[in-house]
């Protein structure tokens, strides 16, 4: 997106300050932040890596709050994420910046807000989840005197590089705080609100300045948060290149997928295959990137096709908006990008182009809908951040291959041998049975896992 | 030669002599058989203008090619001007960083390095650099010229250098192959060794690179010792951005004097921060004018970019001992005014040039 390191700032637009350990902290150093359209809509200072560096030194010395204590600020954190004026923006005007910046339909974004501030609020609940039945969580548990299992942080310190696709990314990491990590976020700089008003939020709700932490930066500085940290989780250019330390816990493309098996009609299924692809403006990692059928997969791509191809274009801040917008710029590179991509594959929807200009320097990135000729196509993995789906045959003889990697699997089908396939394959995150979207989720329920099995681990405790 | 004394070429470092009579000086210098370089004899001949005679005064440097990249092979000897004599007096052969291929080379006579040292003194002194100090010195000791620079300032300002080693080629070497590690502790190492003389020494002034000031600033128990003992920490090397300054001077190491070098091999020499900089404002540097001088340029048309605005150094140096006009720096920086009476600019917010940076489409919405 248009962001890009500037000399002369701008006193007309709101400059987003780093929190650190003594409260806001602004800096010359600041970055652009641009709506769709390419005009200027905030600053973000960029801290420099010696400020990120005594901040983790800062996190590190502050000892954790009270479990009570996380739990009550976790609520309070929720409901002023939702509510309250946080750095000078109502959660109207906070809607209205990310929805201006992340060209995501308005009404995408309030759903975020509230399943953030749910997801936020109940983080103390949801994090027990992960908790083996066997541990408790204090080791005053009467359980102890005889023996058990004591489930205890990792490391201190959690390292949070949000990816910047969506708002509601921002919902699992607070189960960090819950569990008594002193956290540091670095925003994304594509869309920094999110993460400034939860961090504002946080601290407003009780945890101090010690416990999180907001953490704008360039390069050098966003590598000093990781490598200041015992763990880290999240998903930017920092975060990719430590992907394979066992200490950083990597979001990955969700590729996820829908399977309708023979015996089902998929006719009755086009509502839940459409929302899958289009939801949220079709930009998150549970968005169905492929659907495969078993049967001729031409009806339902041209049916899907029917339906994405209504869709209005219209800008972002629209109240009937549904489709995502981005510069124009970055829509004409994704639009080659797609088509060079789509070669060899039936074009239904978008084959010759998918985007729509505006006439202010953004565009609405309009749906495209690919037939492949195989349930092995090399495109069946292509996840795109606009709604864009492959559609593919799928055989008893393909089996399971083309199903992996995959973050949501929605199988329709009542196959049991094949449902426990599924269930066994280790590279499908979460499996979803019959016509539930793919997009699908309650608090309490993994993700891709649960944050906790990688933030926690158990030890053995007895007492006399 | 009979009048050599009176020529622009052997003024002491305050003399501010005319710029357009010190070119002209120098090139009379450089391209009279019994004075110039054998380089710059054996070059002239393939210039597309006389220097004696075309070169009439500053603004003619432009005229001369970019010849840093020949200094990778040329044979030092050939570099140094006839007019020194059969013994020339050379402190030593020196090395650019050597990022961009192979190290350029330069020689630095004694003249010269004593008239720099003495000008920068000057400027240590502005800075309020309290004199007769053991100074620390965390620079490479050679082959680049700001370890000799730490050497002569040290014991002509202060009293003792004490240094530490510091290969900058190795490191950048670990960081290119990924080996990432390695640079920390290799880093790391440098500062324990740091530390142990900062314990044991009453070190008053320290030269550093941002990086290792920044390492320094990680241990407590150094920062304590740097407020405890030092005065003074001059910097260079690498840039420090305006934020990192006003974290030391506010924060860090509230009550010592930081002043930043903005150098470079190829012009033997250094520039110094200009005293005064309000805190957060990046630190102007001004140039050794008229022997060393900066041109700050768009980097196409080569012509100078509006004061304010941001382009790419050229650097000029051009004395007795060294003529090395129109070297184009890997760095940009933003177009200062030079000081009353100073020819060419100053340079602010140094920053290496950026990287042209496609539109890359990367699949996954993450």
């Amino acid at each position: 997106m248009g962001t890009a390191p500037q000399e002369d700032s701008n006193p007309q637009v709101p400059v987003l300050d780093a929190l650190g350990p003594s409260g806001a902290y602004r800096t010359h150093n600041r970055q652009q932040i641009l709506d769709v359209t390419g005009a200027p809509l905030a600053e973000m200072s960029l801290a420099p890596a010696l400020f990120v560096n005594r901040t983790m030194k800062a996190l590190r010395g502050a000892a954790p709050l009270p479990a009570p204590e996380r739990a009550a600020a976790l609520a309070r954190a929720g409901e002023l994420f939702r509510t309250a004026t946080l750095g000078g923006f109502s959660p109207q005007e906070y809607e209205q910046a990310v929805t201006r910046v992340s060209g995501l339909p308005v009404n995408v974004v309030r759903t975020a807000t509230r399943t953030c501030a749910e997801r936020v609020g109940q983080s103390y609940r949801s994090v027990l989840f992960a908790r083996p039945d066997g541990a408790v969580s204090d080791w005053r548990d009467p359980l102890a005197r005889t023996g058990q299992a004591l489930w205890t942080r990792r490391g201190e310190v959690l390292a949070v590089h949000v990816p910047g696709n969506h708002p509601g990314t921002h919902g699992f990491w607070p189960e960090a705080l819950a569990l008594g990590y002193r956290v540091a976020v670095r925003p994304s700089a594509r869309e920094p609100f999110t993460a400034h008003r939860l961090v504002l939020a946080l601290r407003e709700a009780g945890f101090g300045d010690g416990q999180v932490a907001l953490l704008p930066s360039g390069h050098e500085a966003a590598d000093a948060i990781l490598r200041g940290a015992d763990l880290a989780y999240g998903g930017d250019e920092i975060i990719r290149q430590y992907a394979d330390d066992p200490g950083v816990l990597s979001l990955r493309p969700g590729r996820s997928k829908i399977l309708l098996t023979a015996g089902t009609d998929w006719r009755e299924h086009l509502d839940m295959i459409v929302d899958s692809v289009v939801r949220h403006g079709g930009t998150g990692c549970v968005n169905a990137t492929a659907v495969l059928l078993e049967g001729d997969p031409a009806p339902l791509a041209g049916a899907v096709a029917e339906r994405l191809a209504a869709l209005p274009s219209l800008p972002p801040s629209d109240e009937k908006a549904c489709l995502p917008v981005q510069s124009a710029k970055s829509a004409r590179a994704l639009e080659t990008y797609v088509l060079e991509r789509a070669r060899g594959t039936r074009a239904w929807l978008g084959g010759t182009g998918f985007v729509d200009e505006l006439g202010d320097g953004s565009a609405v990135l309009r749906a495209a809908v690919h037939q492949l000729d195989a349930a092995d196509a090399p495109q069946l993995g292509a996840e795109m951040p606009f709604p864009c789906v492959w559609i593919a045959p799928w055989t008893r003889a393909d089996g399971i291959a083309p199903l992996r990697d995959t973050l949501v699997l929605t199988a329709v089908t009542e196959d049991e041998a094949l449902i426990d396939a599924l269930v066994a394959e280790p590279t499908i995150s979460n499996l979803h049975i019959g016509s539930h979207a793919t997009h699908w989720h309650r608090p309490g329920l993994p993700h891709d896992g649960h944050l906790g099995e990688f933030l926690m681990r158990s030890k053995t405790l007895v007492r006399v | 030669m009979a009048r050599a004394e009176l020529s622009p070429l052997d003024l002491p470092h305050d003399a501010e002599p005319d710029p357009d009579e010190l070119v002209r000086a120098a090139m009379r210098w450089h391209f009279t058989p019994a004075t110039g370089s054998p380089f710059w004899l054996r070059r002239a001949a393939s210039l597309e203008f006389d220097p004696l005679t075309d070169v009439k005064g500053y603004d003619d440097l432009t005229l001369f090619p970019n010849v840093a990249n020949e200094l990778r092979d040329v044979p030092a000897a050939d570099l140094v001007p006839r007019g020194y004599g059969e013994h020339p007096d050379i402190v030593g052969v020196f090395e650019s960083g050597g990022t961009t291929g192979a190290p350029k080379r330069v020689v630095c006579p004694r003249d010269w390095l004593d008239k720099l040292v003495d000008w920068s003194n000057a400027n240590l002194d502005v800075h309020g650099f309290p004199r007769g100090a053991d100074w620390l010195g965390i620079t490479p000791s050679g082959p680049h010229i700001v370890g000799e620079i730490f050497r002569r300032s040290a014991v002509t300002h202060g009293r003792y250098g004490f240094q530490v080693d510091l290969d900058p080629r190795w490191v950048k070497r670990l960081i290119a192959e990924g080996r990432g590690a390695q640079a920390n502790a290799y880093a790391e190492h440098v500062v324990d060794q740091a530390a142990h003389i900062l314990r044991t020494q009453p070190i008053g002034v320290m030269t550093v690179t941002p990086p290792l000031l920044e390492r320094i600033a990680q241990r407590e128990d150094l920062v304590e010792l740097v407020n405890e003992k030092v005065r003074a920490i001059r910097w260079g090397g690498t840039q420090m951005d305006a934020d990192t300054e006003q974290l030391y001077r506010t924060d860090i190491f509230p009550d010592t004097v930081l002043y930043g070098h903005y150098g470079s091999t190829m012009i033997l020499g250094i520039a110094g921060q200009r005293h005064g900089t309000p805190l957060g404002e990046p630190c102007v540097f001004d140039t050794f004018s008229p022997y060393i001088t900066f041109q700050v340029v768009d980097p196409h048309s080569g012509a100078p970019v509006a004061y304010g605005r941001r382009g790419q150094v050229v650097m000029h140096h051009v004395s007795k001992a060294l003529l090395l006009p129109n070297n184009l720096e890997r760095d940009t920086a933003i177009r200062v005014a030079a000081p009353d009476g100073r020819i060419g600019d100053s340079a602010a917010g140094i920053a290496p040039v950026e990287r042209f940076e496609d539109e890359a489409v990367i699949e996954g919405v993450y």
